[in-house]
Formats: C-alpha cells, sequence, structure tokens
C-alpha cells in the first residue's frame, strides 16, 4: 500500500434527473513525498477529486486513505492552496503565518516566531512581513498561501491552480520557486492545472484525467523521462517538446469528446 | 467637466458641492423674502437659525438632545446585542437560518408606525416603549443584514480554517468576524440612520420629552421657524454620527484596503 490512497473514489452532485457526476471510480496511489499533477480539461472534476481528497468534498462512494487511515472532512493533515482568496486581507503577511501556527500543538512563541521566520525566508518575502495582502503584488499574496499552508505542517499539500489568475512571467517565476520550495520541504503534493508546461515542469507524475466525469486516461512518469532536475530552460528541449504535444494531443481528443451524462 | 463616469479635479468638487448649497440657500430666502408665501408657512434661512439658538437659550433644547441620543443608542446597541450573534449563527448554521427566516422576513416588512399602538398598549408610555419601538425597526432588518454579510464571507477562507486544524468556534473568531467585519460596521451605520426616523415617530406619539417631542409640541402654537430648527438639529446629528462612523471605518480598514 502506497501512502496517500485514492480508494474507488466517485461524486455525484445532485439527485434524480439534475445528477452531474464530476468523478467516475478513480483509484490511484501517490508515494510520500512525490509531486503528483492532475491534468485535464476544465470543469472535468479533477478539482472535485482534490476536494474530496482535501475532505472538502465527501465521495459518493469510495474512500481516502493516508498510510492505511481512512479520512473523513477536512484536517490538519491535508493543506489547501486555492487559486484565488488565498491570503485573508485582515492579517499581515506574518499574520497570515502566525494564524495557522496558533492552531497546532505543542509549540512555545519562540518555536512559532522560528516557524514563522523561516517560511517566510522560504517563499521570499523577508522584509514584507508587516505588509497587508492589498499592499502586495497577486503573486506574493500566493506565495503568502504557500507559506500559511506549510505552516501547519500538513502530510499532503493540495494545489488547485494556484497560479491560474497570475500572468505569465509572475506564474514561471513562481513554478520555478515552487520546484525549490518543493525540494527544501519534501511534501506530497497535489497540484491541479489545465497548463501542459506547468504539469511537465512541476510533476514526477501527471494523471491525465478525461472530460467529466473525471477518470484516469493516462498516468506518466515524468521523473522517467525528463529526471528529478527541472527548469524553465528545459521547455525547449527535444523531451520536453515531445511530451508536450503527447499530452496536448490527449487533451484534445478529450475536449473534442461529448461529456458523458448519467443515464 | 462632462467627461462620462470619469473623476473630476478635488477643489471642483468641493465647489459645486457648495454652490448647491448656496443655490438652495438663496432660493429659499428669495421665496421667502418675496412674500409669496407666508412667514407662517416660510421662514427665512436666518430666521431658522435664529430659532435654533432661540431652543437652547429660551427652553432647554440640549437636554432634549441628550434624550434622544441617549434613546437612539440604547436602543440601537440593544439591537446590535442580540443581532449580531444571531446573524452570525443564522449564517453559520443552516438549521438555526432556516428556523428563524421566515419568521423575521415577516416582522420585518410590517410598518413599525403601526406597531406603535400596540407597544404603547404593551410597554406603556414610559421610555420602553420608545426602546421597544426602535428595536422592532432596527433589530429585524439588522440580523439579516449581518447574516447576509457573514454569508459573503468566501467558502475559501472557511475551508482555509478547517485545513489548519481549527474547530468551529475559532473559525468563527479567528476567520468568519475579521472577514465579515468592515460590511457589518458599515450596515450598522445604515441602521443607526433609520433608528433615528422611528425616534422621532415615538416621542411624536407619545412623549414629554425628546426632539420629537420639541418639534411637535412647538407646532401647536406654529412656531415654524422652531419645528425647521428642530428638524436640521436632527439633520446634523445624523451627518456627524455618519461622518464618525466612516471615520472609524476608514481608520480600521483602509490600511487592509477594505
Amino acid at each position: 500500500m502506497t501512502y496517500l490512497n485514492i480508494e474507488q473514489v466517485a461524486k455525484t452532485f445532485g439527485e434524480g434527473d439534475d445528477a452531474v457526476e464530476a468523478v467516475t471510480a478513480v483509484s490511484l496511489g501517490i508515494e510520500q513525498g512525490s509531486f503528483v499533477v492532475f491534468l485535464g480539461p476544465s470543469g472535468c472534476g479533477k478539482t472535485t477529486l482534490m476536494r474530496i481528497v482535501g475532505g472538502l468534498e465527501s465521495p459518493s462512494t469510495g474512500t481516502i486513505k493516508l498510510h492505511g487511515e481512512t479520512l473523513g472532512g477536512p484536517d490538519r493533515r491535508r493543506g489547501m492552496v486555492f487559486q484565488s482568496y488565498a491570503a485573508f486581507p485582515w492579517l499581515t503577511v506574518e499574520g497570515n503565518i502566525r494564524l495557522a501556527l496558533r492552531y497546532r500543538p505543542g509549540l512555545d512563541r519562540l518555536e512559532r516566531s522560528h516557524i514563522a521566520r523561516t517560511l517566510i525566508a522560504l517563499v521570499g518575502l523577508s522584509g514584507f512581513e508587516k505588509s497587508y495582502p492589498n499592499q502586495i503584488s497577486g503573486g506574493m499574496r500566493q506565495r503568502v498561501a504557500i507559506a500559511r499552508t506549510l505552516a501547519s505542517d500538513p502530510d499532503v499539500l493540495l494545489m488547485d491552480e494556484p497560479f491560474g489568475a497570475l500572468d505569465a512571467l509572475t506564474r514561471e517565476h513562481l513554478q520555478t520557486q515552487l520546484l525549490r520550495i518543493h525540494r527544501e520541504a519534501a511534501k506530497t503534493t497535489i497540484f491541479v492545472t489545465h497548463d501542459v508546461d506547468e504539469a511537465l515542469l512541476l510533476a514526477d507524475r501527471v494523471i491525465v484525467f478525461s472530460s467529466r466525469p473525471a477518470r484516469i486516461v493516462e498516468d506518466m512518469d515524468v521523473t522517467l523521462k525528463l529526471g528529478h532536475e527541472r527548469g524553465q530552460d528545459m521547455r525547449d528541449t527535444p523531451e520536453f517538446i515531445a511530451l508536450r504535444r503527447h499530452l496536448q494531443d490527449r487533451l484534445r481528443a478529450e475536449y473534442a469528446t461529448p461529456e458523458r451524462h448519467v443515464a | 467637466m462632462w467627461a462620462f463616469r470619469k473623476p473630476i479635479p478635488r477643489r471642483l468638487e468641493v465647489f459645486l458641492g457648495l454652490a448647491g448649497l448656496f443655490v438652495f440657500l438663496a432660493a429659499w430666502q428669495g421665496l421667502a423674502m418675496s412674500g409669496a408665501v407666508r412667514e407662517q408657512f416660510l421662514p427665512s434661512p436666518w430666521a431658522v437659525v435664529e430659532a435654533f439658538f432661540r431652543l437652547f437659550t429660551e427652553r432647554d433644547f440640549g437636554a432634549d438632545i441628550v434624550i434622544s441620543v441617549g434613546r437612539v443608542w440604547y436602543a440601537f446597541l440593544l439591537a446590535v446585542v442580540v443581532a449580531l450573534p444571531l446573524g452570525l449563527l443564522m449564517a453559520c448554521y443552516r438549521s438555526i437560518g432556516a428556523f428563524f427566516e421566515p419568521f423575521i422576513d415577516f416582522v420585518r416588512y410590517l410598518p413599525v408606525p403601526a406597531l406603535v399602538p400596540l407597544l404603547i398598549i404593551w410597554f406603556g408610555v414610559g421610555e420602553a416603549s420608545k426602546i421597544a419601538v426602535l428595536f422592532m425597526g432596527t433589530f429585524f432588518q439588522l440580523v439579516l443584514l449581518i447574516a447576509d454579510d457573514t454569508k459573503r464571507v468566501p467558502s475559501e477562507y472557511i475551508e482555509s480554517g478547517f485545513t489548519f486544524g481549527a474547530n468551529q468556534w475559532q473559525i468563527m473568531r479567528d476567520i468568519v468576524i475579521p472577514a465579515a467585519l468592515p460590511n457589518i460596521v458599515d450596515n450598522l451605520r445604515i441602521t443607526l440612520g433609520w433608528c433615528w426616523t422611528y425616534l422621532i415617530i415615538a416621542e411624536i406619539v407619545a412623549a414629554s420629552s425628546g426632539i420629537g417631542h420639541v418639534i411637535w409640541a412647538l407646532r401647536r402654537f406654529v412656531k415654524t421657524p422652531e419645528v425647521m430648527a428642530g428638524i436640521v438639529a436632527i439633520g446634523i446629528i445624523g451627518l456627524l454620527t455618519d461622518q464618525a462612523f466612516r471615520y472609524l471605518h476608514r481608520r480600521a480598514f483602509a490600511k487592509q484596503g477594505r
């Protein structure tokens, strides 16, 4: 048994004629410390599946297991970074991170201060401790959210298109930072995106989903093909281009498939 | 000057505001001086200013203001103390919302003046009935406004809280309330304004003190300038309170960009 297991998870929203099947019988095992990207067309149900892993949505059938233990509603073991509404506007950068630390048992004041400082440095926000979210850029706000999620020290880090609302340059910058953060923090991560380049750049493993209802159509070991070390300059290598073309074809095929409805 | 939905220079804005006020006063003064309207109906602006000072020197208008302001704040704070927790709970627990919403929606549509006779039967003509009128007028509106503000807190905020390992009470205290606070303060400001409407109704119907009582009593002697001065006094108090609320809002939330 692997570290994190998704076992026969399905999700249907609504009832009767209004029922919409979002996820259909997905099973997946994720190794500890690995970076897994859920790639799929918009609205395919990949976010729903991740929210089920996070306990923010309950599955219609199936279970989520961490270390063999079945998980229920949301808790500190699974941290979430959202696409928007990331940092709390009424707290400073430091205040946001300290809020998550407040609920962690067994830390004294000195430890809290130390962790807050370390995390702020990890996401490159030293010097902005006292700034409010509206005083910093969107990319910096997303980094606050990442640091805050790491502050609660979850076993699994869930990221729902966290860079989706950012401009291309900021996004590249944050991707590079996230690669470094993942190397240093070594958290088991699930990252949802519909951006093929982003998936190939970040992932140890890319899971490609069908159009709704989400079902796994490909499980690709990217490390095997691109190696551990990644960087923005890899985008132009023949291997990267070949994988990009392959995944794009996969996604195009899914866009061409009409949505299957529940009978 | 006629740019569509564009700002204008600050100085022009101030000038136009003062000019509007001046034109209004000048037209009033002109009409009063022309003799077209009897002075009993329309005294000149200056006569109203004189009457305003007479109210303080010839009768103890300051004491009436204190009484009225006291009634407004007493009832308003009472409404806030009950509406704040109830509104928060109604928004956070659907079952509590489902239980109270139909009843509150019904009471909210009852015109407060129609309740005055009933409230006088219940509470007599003393202070209690005045507080009750104000409370009825503001509480039921305020509960729903606070519940709405609370419901508008993005669910991502609350979900983040659960993934930090916070419990429901901690999420309420540390996330929901701070997130909704700027909108709640705004709604408190607006609701406090309504209090004044109901206060005057209450004081006109049954009172021996307060601004509303003074206005109503002077009406009997057709002291139009004093009646108008009383109304102006309410306007000034309202304006000052409103500005104080706005100032506090800015002090508390401007730095956060909210």
